[in-house]
C-alpha cells in the first residue's frame, strides 16, 4: 500500500494541493427557504389510494377501459369476417354418406328399420323370457309330469303365439330365431332340477317359499279328504309297525 | 444552548435533531458539513452551480429523513454516501443532456465542438490554472475511479469509511483508488515534466 501512494506520490501531492472549493456565502438561507418549501409540499401531499380513487383520475380510467373493451370486442369480431372463406377448408359432415350405388342405400335402410325394431321389442320378448323361467321352474318342482306335460304344450301355444306376433311385426328372421333358441333353452332341458330359493329371488326379484311355490295344489272334496286322511293313517301305522318290529 | 450543542459530536446532533426535532443541531451538522461535501462534489461534477444544488438536495435529505439514520454508522458516511448517490444521478444527467442537445440541433449527422469555458486565461492565476488543468484531469478519469480517489486524496476519508460510504469491500476501493491514480497521472503528465 506504501509503495502505491510512493508510486503516485505526484498525483496524491498534486489532488491535496487543490484549493477547497467552499459553499456559496446564501448555502445556508437558500436551504432554509427550500426546506420550508418542501415542508409545505410535503402537507399537500395526498396519500397514494386518495391520488387513484380521485375523481379526476377515476372518471378517465374508467373511460379508457370502456373504450378499450369495446375495441377489443369489435375488432374480434372483425377479424373472424375478414377471413377470407376460400382459403377455409370445408367441415366434414359426418352424417353424410357419398354413395355411388342405390341398391346400397336402402339396403342400409332396411337394416336401420330392423335394428330399431330390434331394440323396440327386444325388453317385451326378455320380459316374457322371465316368465318362461318361471314356468319352466315350477314345472321341475311339480310331481306330477302330466300336468308339466300340460304346461309345456300350454308354452308352446304361447311361443307359437309369440312367433306369429313377432312375424306380424315385421321381426326378422334371425332376430326370431335368436328368441326362439334362448326360450328353448330354459324349456326344453332334459332334466329338470329342484330350483331353489335363491333362483326365484334372481328371477323375481323377491324371496318365495316352496309352498308358495306349489300354486297348484287340488283342492279334494269330503271324500277325497277322507280318503287321504286313511291313507296318511295307514302308512304312520305301517310306519310304527316297523319301527316296534326293529 | 448552542454552545452546548457546538460541542456535541456528529452522532449525538442528529440523535438530538432525531429526538427532541431541535433545528438547531441540525444546523450546526449544515455549518459543518457544507464546505467538505461542496468540495467532494465539485470534484465529482465539475459544475459550481450543479454542485451547490446537489449539496442542498443532500441537507434536504437528511432534514426529511432524519428518522432513517440509524446510530449504527458514522454520520459522515451517511451524509457523504447521499451526496455521492445524488451526484452520480446528476452526473449522468447531465451527460445524457450534453449528447442530445449536441446531436439533436442543426443538419444531420453534423456535430458541433463545445467552447471549453473551464479554461479562461483572463480569469485564472497561476496556481488557479493549474487547478483548472487538474480539474480537467480528474472529469476524465472513469466515474467509479474518481468518486475513491476524491474520497481518499481529497477529502482524506479512510479505506475503511469509503468502502462504507460507496458500499463495496476495501479491497475493491484499494484497487480502485490505484486505477484512477494510475489514469490521472497519465493524464497529467504535462504539469510533472513542468
Amino acid at each position: 500500500m506504501e509503495n502505491d501512494e510512493k508510486k503516485y506520490e505526484d498525483v496524491i501531492k498534486a489532488l491535496k494541493g487543490l484549493q477547497e472549493v467552499k459553499a456559496p456565502a446564501n448555502f445556508e438561507a437558500d436551504l432554509q427557504r427550500r426546506i420550508n418549501s418542501e415542508n409545505i409540499s410535503k402537507e399537500e401531499k395526498k396519500s397514494f389510494w386518495q391520488n387513484i380513487f380521485s375523481p379526476s383520475r377515476l372518471i378517465p380510467s374508467l373511460g379508457l377501459v370502456t373504450v378499450a373493451v369495446v375495441i377489443f370486442f369489435v375488432v374480434d369480431t372483425n377479424s373472424e369476417e375478414m377471413d377470407n372463406p376460400f382459403l377455409i377448408e370445408p367441415r366434414v359432415r359426418e352424417d353424410v354418406f357419398a354413395v355411388t350405388d342405390f341398391e346400397e342405400v336402402e339396403k342400409k335402410q332396411e337394416e336401420l328399420s330392423k335394428q330399431k325394431l330390434l331394440k323396440k321389442d327386444s325388453p317385451v320378448i326378455e320380459q316374457r323370457t322371465n316368465e318362461g323361467q318361471l314356468r319352466s321352474s315350477e314345472l321341475k318342482t311339480s310331481e306330477d309330469e302330466s300336468i308339466a306335460g300340460r304346461e309345456k304344450s300350454d308354452f308352446d301355444e304361447l311361443l307359437t303365439d309369440e312367433k306369429d306376433d313377432s312375424q306380424e311385426q315385421g321381426l326378422s328372421s334371425g332376430a326370431y330365431s335368436a328368441v326362439e333358441s334362448t326360450l328353448t333353452t330354459v324349456t326344453e332341458s332334459p332334466q329338470p332340477t329342484a330350483p331353489t330359493e335363491a333362483d326365484a329371488e334372481v328371477t323375481t326379484g323377491q324371496s318365495i317359499t316352496k309352498d308358495e311355490l306349489n300354486f297348484r295344489q287340488i283342492q279334494l272334496n269330503e271324500e277325497q279328504q277322507k280318503a287321504v286322511n286313511e291313507l296318511k293313517n295307514q302308512v304312520q301305522s305301517l310306519n310304527k309297525t316297523s319301527k316296534t318290529q326293529k | 444552548m448552542d454552545i452546548k450543542l457546538r460541542e456535541l459530536s456528529d452522532e449525538e446532533l442528529i440523535l438530538e435533531f432525531q429526538k427532541n426535532n431541535t433545528e438547531d443541531a441540525f444546523n450546526i451538522l449544515v455549518q459543518r458539513y457544507k464546505n467538505p461535501l461542496t468540495n467532494f462534489v465539485f470534484r465529482f461534477l465539475g459544475d459550481y452551480t450543479a454542485c451547490a444544488d446537489v449539496v442542498q438536495e443532500t441537507m434536504i435529505k437528511v432534514y426529511m429523513y432524519k428518522d432513517s439514520y440509524s446510530s449504527v454508522a458514522k454520520f459522515s458516511t451517511w451524509v457523504y454516501t447521499i451526496a455521492g448517490n445524488l451526484a452520480r444521478t446528476e452526473y449522468r444527467r447531465q451527460r445524457r443532456q450534453n449528447i442530445f442537445s449536441i446531436n439533436d440541433y442543426g443538419e444531420e449527422h453534423q456535430t458541433y465542438d463545445l467552447p471549453d469555458e473551464t479554461y479562461r486565461p483572463d480569469v485564472a492565476t497561476d496556481s488557479g490554472i493549474k487547478d483548472e488543468i487538474i480539474q480537467k484531469a480528474l472529469l476524465k478519469v472513469k466515474e467509479t475511479y474518481r468518486e475513491a480517489v476524491i474520497l481518499r486524496d481529497i477529502q482524506g476519508l479512510s479505506y475503511e469509511e469509503i468502502s462504507e460510504i460507496l458500499g463495496v469491500n476495501e479491497g475493491t476501493v484499494k484497487s480502485r483508488i490505484n486505477r484512477g491514480r494510475a489514469q490521472l497521472q497519465e493524464l497529467l503528465k504535462s504539469i510533472y515534466k513542468e
